[in-house]
């Protein structure tokens, strides 16, 4: 302490004077020279450990080591105590004094679990502990609890804020923190593997090659990918080899087991109450119109069998009775059980080698899965990777990555909901087999007997057989994927980096689908075109012989970035900063094409007209053959500026700043509103770095918050005014354009706004851990359907930038050690969301309440101010008419049935009972680590409440004409007095579209859909931990898994899984069992 | 030697960078589908009239006119409840909203289609080459939306009656393509007076000889123009454009040629087709559903050919229609030379031209009965000849999409025609000059339409 100044400042606390007196001593510094070097290393492997804290006890002294590991640190005292730390690391202390000039120090990696958190944007690589935004990190041990052939599904059990979205998309959508735009196609997160977006098909990639994942959640973390990152971006880190690693070879080896799946989840209506209907239907003289129709539509069995009783003898209507009432024995469900269904057996093998030299590190992996699906469906996919980092000199970094895919597919027998009528509707006693076990045809487009009538020889067999159709069609696909990567990082003064990264990605998928001579689609088609000639014989206009349809197509993907990034840390400074630019284009063309009249022994095919129609033999219409040729070839280019920088002070004040400008082809053809700007800031604070701060409970408080922007675009969003060719004039033979885009002059991106304010916090010695985010943000220039006078002529609707929308929510992710002795250990994972989506502008010039209610079971977008983006609206419901059995509903007050109007403009918007959103309000899952010894046990739970679904029932309309029953047709009104116990109306014929619309929009079919699920449970023993040593392992894992294990609660009293419900055909996915060894060596 | 080497990766990075900056403007302006295209050229504007929407015709007026009937069952299984309403003349629910391809939008898309050719025509250069080119999309485009207006006229209009024409409510003219324009509905008056500008203007621009018969022609034009004459009750000019049209082409279809055995014995494209418009049956009028009276059966001579060829005795003795102009099932509601005929035979019969009248009526019957059998016609009185003219009217022209409007303008001319339809125990009765005769407007266009 330099006495000279003591006495100016006795006025000053000692924190504030400590602060004066390092600034004035830095001064004096640069002339006494007195300072120290030291590097900072890993025990294990004397990497550098970067971003250390060296902190002089007792002072306010604080400075952190650089990307080499190394600092400097001014010391005045001629004795101290350093104190030097990092996350991941035991923390060591040690004594300096005045004439030390270099320290060499070892660290020792931590055995608790608190490990460096380093979060991957896709353009750099950040210590949590010194990042403002909102991150989500899923470390390797973590991801590798589930077991599964793809990424993405792994996700939902144990990410934070993230959630499947299954009732508004029947395929499963990945949503973060909820909804920001009003298009369900563009709706999805970004997904990044390393550095790049990924275009080809997530599938390709092997989860085994997957380090780490991070999700990035608020506009600080995500902003830097501008206009594609308003849905947050899923950045996947593939595992890379390091330098001076001795080789380590991971094996990975697992089998699946499904169950058959439980068609009785299917709610169909029992064979005899449906032919109770079609006997209904038939002495009231339904099918009449379709016994007589030119379209010879094919009727079921039983009004055949009705057909024939007409005309019959006694002894023959005796029989009728009996084959029908035979019929009433059979259910479609056990046929397709008995025919189609299968256990499904999937095998995963990975092979992993790492190592590196001091000049080279490198990874090379081998994957392989074999997958036999419920329907004895394959797929089988392949995967290589070779991932290489070499050093030629200090300053140079070169590093290259190949990874090869391929995999194929070869589709399945037909699906419960996939037979019949346009592939679809059956009647429920369909057989596929007889008693004796041969194949049953059925008629599903024309009736049989019409059909043999026809000409001399009658036509080609008109029936279809489900049990052996499925063999004589042959479709599968084939896919190759080839991923180049290339870099160079060159650091030409310290601190200072160039980066130089390219990507080239190639993926050919080619379908092929043969349907043979024998198969159903070939003989239909045939059958369609043939002609009856004058002489009476059939003249076949498509040849003879079966259908090929192939289609190729081919993406390719180039990236390229140049980046510089700059690191530089000064006393207890930090500064980092990336500025880049880039290029991405994206080209996928596609061709497709039919051969008719082919045959795969030798090649040949047949020729066909496709320039006239024919007059089709099974109706009134001609018809042109269908080519079903086309070409097509789109691209996406984007090119992009951006700038990152972040400033830490005393590791205890962060501040950073994004921003990116974004320009693409995609608003095309006219170069205005091409380019947009997006941007973020953030701020963090570790409070628990303040020397005041002495809660002992707390070892670790940040504050964060961060506000940005960012954008979202639609490919097909076109300004100008474009025509599309779409073939030829049959007449003048020239070619014919349609106009597919109007001219609209408002068009530009989308953009969302979003503020993050977080907490993280470590409590009790580790023991709880965690954070807690709150979130607000503003969507704007949604784009929106418009409702149009079609006088106009361009429809009735039209998509423009027309909505706003907001959103705020609340992502906590907590982790607690519960019990964590030696030989005992229960960890438990927490993550809950909560978040809400509301309209806020949107003009509905159409307040028609039907426009409202999706009458299937995936809800629809509504855009009604104030409410969320999907929104469930039901008409309000009367109950059954006493008397009658018919639905009611409220006119003006008034109990109605007057369906049109119901359905029409007698119900606006405001008329309509408002339930709740379609997509749940609060998401999340709850994870458990039991350990002992050697053995573990995990399992998860996932929750999502708050939201509400539209259950399906009998439809009368879709009954009749479509074969489309549905169980609740048991518990209908029939007599007075039932409309007490039902709300399920009467059988009444004839019935109406609107009748129908009306019920299946009423509030009595909309459920809660608030549900828990037991995601999945792992049970794993470790021989390397007891036999380290004994045995050629490092680790050998044997392991159980078990998924898919089905709900544990519901809110809905009718056994419904609201995540596996469209249609009435939708089938619970049945739980896998998966038995598998991972091995380290 | 080594230092050159380690500045390599930076020389090589700037060079790459300037390179690749200079080359961006190209990049952001490639098309983002190749197929996507912004009208350019006339080939562009004649690919859009090419179109087989231009070509298709309203199913409104057939529908609600009186050539056909639905049994009971038949109207039950109607899924829509609009068709059903249809049927029995309702006043209001008639057409689908619009998400749905109703006669509304089958109107208007071709008129903002035409509306678009128009405007672009502007904005491409004429020249010695192009000229002729350039004129006949012109006069396409102006006789497509011609006919559009005629056909929303028919539907949504009472009949033209010169003396209240200039205060009954026309149709929406939309005369630019611009989709922001509200749309007002015009006077009767304003509606004929825009399609009788369109029509003329097209005259001299269009070819005598189109390249096919989906394209509108001078023929076609001087059609349209009788048509529109005489649906105004204006003899003399559908007479004097009857004739134009019939001077250019008067070939009638000789069906002694026809083979009345087959599904549709009369071909599509033949020699009687000036212009094609057309459209297929719908749910209402497909032959399973719509049966004909066996009035209009029986009022076909044994030996006219029309009886065989346009009708099918089905297995439970119900008669469907099989007349079609298409060669399958369908409704031809373009121009043709029969209509003409029959037209020219009306105006003279109207301006008591007995023997001329009789005449033309004469050389197109010669054509549909059996060679040999037919017996010339004759009137005595201006009168006779006139009932004579349009009984054959009624005849020929069924399934043709006139009959509504034939209705609707001989009941100016006390024809006095009402209609019954019969369902269940229920009739339904359209009176003669009942304003339900100008069809409601689609429901959800009411708060549009001014």
């Amino acid at each position: 302490m330099h006495p000279n100044y003591l006495n100016n400042l006795v006025f000053i606390t000692m924190k504030s004077l400590w602060f004066i007196l390092i600034f004035y001593a830095s001064i004096i510094h640069v002339q006494a020279q007195n300072a120290i070097w030291g590097k900072v290393v890993r025990d294990s492997d004397n990497q550098p450990v970067i971003g250390a804290t060296v902190r002089v006890l007792n002072s306010d002294i604080l400075v952190s080591t650089n990307e080499n590991g190394e600092f400097r640190l001014v010391f005045l005292s001629p004795k101290g105590e350093l104190e030097i730390s990092n996350i991941g690391y035991e923390t060591m202390q040690l004594s300096v004094f005045g004439n030390t000039k270099a320290l060499h120090v070892r660290l020792k990696e931590s055995t608790t679990q608190m490990e460096e958190i380093v979060i991957s944007t896709g353009y750099e690589a950040l210590p949590r502990e010194r990042s403002t935004g909102a991150f989500d990190h899923i470390d390797n041990e973590t991801f590798n609890k589930q077991v599964s052939t793809d990424i993405l599904s792994r996700l939902e059990a144990v990410s934070n804020s993230l959630t499947v979205d299954r009732g508004t998309n029947s395929n499963g959508r990945i949503s973060i923190r909820g909804i920001n735009t009003l298009r369900s196609d563009m709706m999805g997160p970004l997904i990044v593997i390393d550095n790049f977006p990924y275009d080809g098909a997530i599938e390709n990639i092997n989860p085994n090659d997957v380090e780490n994942i991070t999700i990035l959640k608020d506009a600080a973390a995500a902003s830097i990918w501008g206009a594609r990152a308003a849905n947050g971006v899923i950045v996947i880190t593939t595992k890379k080899g390091s330098f001076n690693q001795p080789i380590n070879v991971d094996f990975n080896s697992n089998i699946r087991v499904g169950k058959v799946p439980d068609l009785s989840y299917v709610q169909q209506m029992s064979s005899s109450d449906f032919i109770d209907v079609e006997q209904t239907l038939f002495s009231s003289n339904y099918y009449n119109s379709q016994i007589n129709s030119a379209n010879r539509s094919a009727l079921s069995p039983v009004v055949e069998l009705l057909i024939k009783r007409q005309e019959a003898t006694p002894t023959e209507i005796e029989e009728i009775d009996q084959l029908i009432n035979q019929l009433r024995m059979y259910d479609i469900r056990d046929e397709f059980s008995r025919h189609m269904y299968r256990g499904s057996v999937d095998q995963q093998y990975s092979l992993g080698l790492r190592g590196g030299s001091d000049r080279l590190a490198w990874t090379a992996s081998a994957g392989l899965d074999n997958n036999t699906g419920n329907l004895d469906e394959r797929f089988q996919r392949y995967n290589i990777r070779l991932n290489n980092t070499y050093k030629p000199f200090d300053k140079l970094i070169l590093s290259s990555n190949i990874q090869y895919t391929h995999s194929k597919s070869i589709n399945g027998r037909p699906a419960y909901g996939e037979i019949g009528r346009n592939n679809q509707y059956i009647y429920p006693y369909a057989r596929f087999t007889d008693d004796d076990g041969n194949p049953q045809g059925l008629s599903i487009d024309v009736r049989e007997s019409w059909a043999k009538s026809i000409g001399n020889s009658g036509v080609l067999d008109w029936m279809y057989y489900p049990s052996e159709d499925y063999k004589n069609v042959d479709r599968g696909a084939k896919l190759d994927d080839i991923l180049l990567n290339l870099g160079v990082n060159y650091n030409p003064l310290p601190g200072l980096h160039l980066d130089l990264k390219y990507l080239f990605e190639r993926q050919s998928n080619i379908v092929r689908g043969y349907f043979n001579d024998q198969s159903y689609v070939a003989r239909n088609m045939i059958n369609r075109f043939s002609q009856v000639g004058e002489d009476g014989n059939i003249v076949h206009i498509v040849p003879y012989g079966g259908i090929l349809d192939r289609s190729n197509s081919v993406l390719q993907a180039n990236n390229l970035r140049l980046q510089s990034n700059f690191y530089k840390s000064w006393a207890a400074h930090h500064f980092t900063a990336i500025a880049g630019w880039e290029l991405r284009r994206s080209n996928t063309s596609s061709n497709w094409s039919r051969l008719y009249g082919y045959n795969n022994e030798n090649l040949t095919f047949g020729h066909v007209d496709f320039t006239r129609t024919y007059p089709i033999l099974n109706g009134v219409v001609s018809q042109f053959i269908d080519d079903n040729t086309g070409i097509s070839d789109n691209t996406t280019n984007f090119l992009s500026y951006f700038a990152n920088a972040s400033y830490t002070f005393k590791e205890k004040y962060s501040i950073s700043a994004s921003g990116r400008r974004d320009a693409s082809n995609l608003f095309g053809l006219r170069t205005n509103d091409q380019w947009n700007p997006f941007w973020s800031l953030g701020a963090s604070w570790n409070l628990s770095e303040e020397s005041f701060f002495t809660n002992r409970f707390v070892s670790y408080l940040k504050l964060r918050a961060t506000y940005g922007s960012s954008g979202n675009i639609n490919p097909s969003m076109v300004a100008a005014t474009t025509i599309q060719y779409v073939g030829t004039n049959m007449f003048t033979q020239s070619p014919i354009a349609y106009i597919n885009n109007f001219y609209d002059s408002g068009l530009r991106w989308e953009q969302t706004n979003m503020a993050n304010f977080g907490l993280d916090f470590r409590l009790l010695n580790q023991r709880v851990s965690g954070s807690i985010d709150v979130f607000l943000k503003k969507s704007t220039d949604l784009f929106g359907t418009a409702v149009l006078d079609y006088t106009g002529g361009i429809g009735a609707t039209k998509i423009k930038n027309v909505a706003d929308m907001k959103g705020r929510g609340v992502d906590v992710g907590l982790k607690t050690q519960n019990i964590r002795r030696t030989e005992f250990s229960w960890f438990t994972n927490l993550n809950l969301s909560m978040v809400k989506d509301e309209v806020v502008e949107y003009h509905l010039s159409n307040l028609n309440g039907s426009n409202f209610i999706s009458t299937s079971s995936l809800a629809r977008i509504s855009g009604v101010k104030g409410k969320p983006v999907y929104a469930i609206y039901s008409y309000r419901w009367a109950g059954l008419d006493p008397s009658t059995g018919e639905p009611r509903g409220y006119l003006n007050e008034e109990v109605s049935t007057n369906y049109s109007q119901l359905t029409g403009a007698g119900s606006q918007l405001k008329d309509l009972v408002y339930h709740g959103p379609a997509n749940p309000t609060v998401y999340g899952s709850l994870g458990n680590s039991l350990a002992y010894k050697s053995l573990s046990l995990d399992f998860a739970f996932v929750y999502k409440f708050g939201h509400y679904f539209r259950r399906q029932s009998i439809n009368y309309q879709q009954l009749f004409t479509n074969w489309v029953g549905h169980s609740d047709f048991e518990n209908r009104w029939q007599h007075a007095g039932d409309e007490i116990i039902t709300d399920v109306p009467a059988f009444v014929y004839p019935t109406a579209a609107n009748k129908n619309n009306f019920y299946a929009g009423s509030e009595v079919l909309v459920e809660r859909a608030d549900h828990i699920r037991l995601q999945y449970l792992n049970l794993s023993y470790d021989f390397g931990k007891a036999n380290r040593g004994k045995l050629p392992f490092d680790n050998l894992a044997l392991f159980v898994n078990a998924s898919n294990l089905g709900i544990v609660w519901r809110a809905n009293k009718r056994g419904i899984d609201p995540d596996h419900y469209f249609g009435t055909n939708r089938t619970a996915p049945p739980a896998i069992y998966a038995f598998g060894v991972r091995a380290n060596l | 030697m080594k230092k050159t080497v380690k500045k390599f990766p930076l020389i090589a990075i700037t060079a790459v960078t300037s390179f690749l900056i200079t080359s961006c403007e190209k990049y952001l302006n490639e098309p983002s589908n190749k197929s996507l295209a912004i009208i350019t050229n006339l080939e562009d504007l004649q690919a859009l009239l090419d179109h087989t929407m231009m070509n298709s015709s309203p199913l409104a007026p057939e529908i609600s006119a009186d050539n056909y009937y639905l049994t009971d069952d038949g109207w039950e299984s109607l899924e829509l409840e609009t068709d059903k309403n249809m049927y029995i003349w309702a006043e209001n629910n008639v057409f689908q909203p619009g998400i749905e391809l109703n006669d509304w939008t089958r109107i208007y898309q071709p008129v903002y289609y035409a509306n678009t050719v128009l405007e672009h025509l502007l904005n491409i250069e004429r020249s010695q080459s192009n000229n002729l080119k350039w004129q006949d999309i012109k006069g396409q485009a102006l006789t497509f939306r011609a006919t559009c207006f005629l056909d929303a006229a028919q539907i949504w209009c009472a009949a033209y009656d010169a003396s209240t024409a200039e205060t009954e409510l026309g149709i929406p003219l939309r005369l630019q393509s611009d989709f922001n324009i509200p749309s007002n509905r015009a006077t009767l008056q304003e509606t004929y007076n825009q399609i009788i500008d369109d029509l003329k203007e097209s005259i001299p621009l269009l070819p005598v000889n189109p390249v096919a018969k989906n394209r509108p022609s001078k023929p076609a034009a001087y059609g349209l123009l009788s048509r529109t004459y005489l649906w105004m009750r204006d003899y003399s000019n559908a007479l004097r454009y009857a004739d134009s049209c019939l001077m250019v082409t008067d070939e009638l279809l000789d069906y002694n040629d026809l083979i009345p055995s087959t599904a549709f014995p009369i071909p599509r494209h033949n020699p009687e087709v000036i212009f094609e418009r057309w459209t297929d049956l719908g749910q209402v009028l497909t032959s399973s559903r719509a049966k004909i009276p066996l009035s209009i059966y029986l009022s076909f001579d044994e030996e006219d050919l029309r009886r065989e060829i346009f009708f099918q005795k089905e297995s439970d003795d119900q008669i469907t229609f099989k007349g079609s102009y298409l060669g399958f099932a369908g409704i031809v509601s373009g121009i043709v030379t029969d209509e003409i005929y029959l037209t020219k035979a009306e105006c003279l019969a109207r301006d008591s031209n007995i023997n001329e009248a009789i005449q033309v009526l004469n050389t197109f019957l010669e054509k549909r009965w059996l060679k040999g059998s037919f017996t010339q016609v004759a009137a005595t009185s201006s009168n006779e000849a006139l009932a004579i003219i349009l009984e054959e009217r009624r005849k020929q022209l069924l399934f043709r999409g006139h009959r509504w409007m034939d209705i609707k303008r001989l009941n100016k001319e006390d024809a006095n025609i009402s209609l019954v339809r019969t369902l269940k125990d229920e009739i339904y009765t359209l009176p003669a000059n009942s304003p339900r005769f100008a069809l409601p407007l689609p429901d959800d266009l009411l708060g549009y339409l001014k």
